[in-house]
């Protein structure tokens, strides 16, 4: 008897919703197993959070008057830190299969590469979550800063949104990297410029008025504002309330994800045409 | 005019294949326009285990790619299972499975487990269904007991049985095994070479490419000779053999031979080709020449007086030797 035989008959999920589901899970799991199998993932989310809220506190804190102020600037600094790690996330998303050799496994797979890569990018920015969970830990522990949230349910509810965009946002991002090996630069440039055009550490209003409009077309502007509306008392920001906000954000959030969809179904069309996908 | 009905007999269909990769300078123009496939003709029934050699660059792994739908052909139409590789993409990756040679293709900071989960999952394996296959896949392969292992700690030929676990979760009707025992040691070698005939003892469709003209000789029941872009021959092992009926060859095994004697036997009347593999202590050189026994005194009297000839045999041609003279030609 062959060592083959007697295997069960394969039999696969059907339904569209199922399907992507079951990739989605699939393609989260990995990425934790991944993420956690390197030890280094101490230092982006650990160690620099630490640093970047340290800084932030010894720039401003001696300005701060109310305990507001300081959540003001925990809140920008986690934001920073949830950017950073999506931006990067992002890239790394399919970048990782490029130099892991697993370019061609993960290419050669029956559902469109745009459902794999977002499962990444969310894992990807679920970093992030951790990474601003845990600088909001040391202000709260170690700089005392008061936990007086306007109203923790729509805070939690404009954080959830806010990842959800910046999701997309690295997903839309993703594109570049399959496009060329060189998209990484390009990618890896945009965190801080987005860094000041959300206004995650300075207020959006002091930017140029050239810059608004480039602001205003970034959904983590206004996932940024209905935060701080949600969480620092007599907060005035761009003078929106909080529901324009997160509709603002909901629109340019499908936005986002209807066009990295679009975009991944060319660029994996170009690529294939051009045979650049495996190339490292 | 009617389209013509696929034959449900064939696996693969390949008709004028061709695939053209366009270089381009800084500012866009094209600099070179390098011909991978210049339209190949091949097809391949159900069931069979047929091969696909030729040297390096000869367009083997483009052919792989364009029928994984992994790269757009510039024309040329290819069908796998009666599917078109440029429409079906998703239906076609769903009804085969994929071994890749070397290092590529699997995770290895997490476990075989891991691997054969992640890639059960992609393919749409239902859960229940998976579980069952993944643990009966690591007993045959022989990973089971170390399913549980990162993958980074096996030997290559551990990995290398863990593609073939992870080409066979989803239960493909057709599998494309590009160079499946590149890098691996001969035990390594021949237990992949075991699996492969498992394979086809389930009524699998195998392509294979491979550099090893003995294990295409040993496997495959047809073979497609493909060099620079062109199948230059396609036949069963033992009719390509005949190709090369009319010589025979001497094999010799020798000891501190250089290359120049190499070069003196290649200008021996009679000799039609000398290959050498002179790298380890014990040297291998095949001559083939239509004298056979009778052009070994002119043989060992060449040789210098600082090197040995070990032992010497007559052979009939091999694979091997149809194949260069294909190539070669």
């Amino acid at each position: 008897m062959g060592v083959l035989d007697g295997l069960t008959p394969g039999k696969r999920v059907d339904g569209y919703l199922s399907r992507r589901g079951q990739v989605l899970r699939a393609c989260i799991v990995l990425t934790a197993k991944l993420f956690f199998a390197d030890p280094q993932w101490i230092i982006p989310n650990i160690i620099a959070p630490f640093i970047f809220t340290l800084v932030a506190f010894f720039l401003f804190g001696g300005q701060a008057s109310t305990g507001s102020f300081l959540l003001y600037l925990v809140l920008g600094s986690g934001l920073m830190g949830m950017w950073g790690t999506t931006i990067y996330g992002s890239s790394n998303s399919i970048g990782f299969d490029r130099w892991n050799g697993t370019m061609e496994s993960t290419l050669a797979a029956p559902i469109p590469l745009s459902w794999i890569a977002l499962g990444r990018v969310l894992f990807n920015t679920f970093e992030g979550v951790i990474n601003a969970l845990f600088i909001l830990v040391i202000g709260l522990a170690w700089f005392k800063v008061g936990f007086g949230f306007v109203n923790p349910g729509l805070f939690f509810l404009a954080s959830v949104s806010t990842f959800l965009s910046l999701s997309a946002f690295g997903l839309m991002m993703c594109t570049v990297i399959l496009l060329s090996r060189k998209g990484g630069f390009i990618t890896n440039s945009m965190e801080i410029p987005v860094y000041i055009a959300t206004g995650t550490m300075f207020p959006v209003s002091i930017l140029p008025v050239v810059a608004l409009p480039f602001a205003f077309l970034l959904a983590p502007t206004w996932g940024i504002e209905a935060i701080r509306l949600s969480a620092l008392p007599g907060y005035a920001g761009l003078g929106t309330t909080y529901w324009t906000d997160l509709a603002i954000l909901a629109v340019e959030t499908a936005a986002y994800l209807s066009l990295a969809f679009v975009l991944f179904k060319r660029v994996e069309a170009y690529a294939k045409r051009n045979g650049t996908l495996e190339e490292y | 005019m009617s389209k013509a009905q696929p034959d449900l007999q064939i696996a693969i269909e390949v008709r004028g294949l061709t695939r053209e990769y366009t270089s381009r300078s800084f500012f866009g123009t094209v600099s070179k326009v390098t011909k991978a496939l210049d339209g190949i003709d091949f097809s391949v029934k159900k069931g069979e285990l047929f091969g696909l050699i030729g040297p390096n660059g000869a367009g083997k792994t483009t052919t792989v790619k364009i029928l994984t739908t992994l790269l757009t052909q510039t024309s040329g139409e290819a069908y796998i299972l009666g599917l078109d590789v440029r429409k079906d993409l998703y239906e076609i990756r769903r009804r085969i499975g994929i071994v890749f040679g070397g290092e590529r293709g699997l995770y290895n900071r997490v476990s075989a487990l891991d691997n054969l989960r992640y890639f059960s999952d992609l393919y749409g394996v239902e859960p229940a269904v998976a579980r069952k296959r993944i643990s009966q896949l690591l007993e045959a392969v022989g990973l089971a007991e170390r399913a549980d292992e990162k993958v980074e700690k096996y030997s290559r030929g551990m990995k290398q049985r863990l593609h073939i676990a992870k080409a066979l979760v989803h239960d493909p009707e057709l599998l494309v095994l590009d160079e499946p025992t590149i890098g691996l040691d001969p035990g390594g070698a021949r237990d992949i070479r075991n699996m492969i005939r498992e394979m086809q003892k389930q009524g699998k469709t195998i392509l294979l490419t491979t550099h090893y003209m003995f294990e295409a000789e040993e496997l495959c029941q047809r073979v497609a000779v493909i060099s620079k872009g062109k199948i230059v021959a396609l036949d069963t092992p033992s009719e390509l053999k005949r190709l090369v009926r009319d010589i025979s060859v001497i094999e010799l095994r020798t000891y501190g031979v250089t290359t120049e004697y190499v070069e003196v036997l290649k200008q021996l009347p009679n000799v039609v080709r000398v290959v050498a593999e002179l790298d380890s202590e014990v040297q291998t050189i095949r001559i083939q020449s239509p004298l056979g026994a009778d052009l070994l005194p002119q043989v060992t009297s060449a040789l210098p007086s600082d090197a040995k000839i070990i032992d010497r045999t007559i052979k009939e041609p091999t694979l091997e030797d149809a194949y260069l003279r294909l190539v070669e030609e």
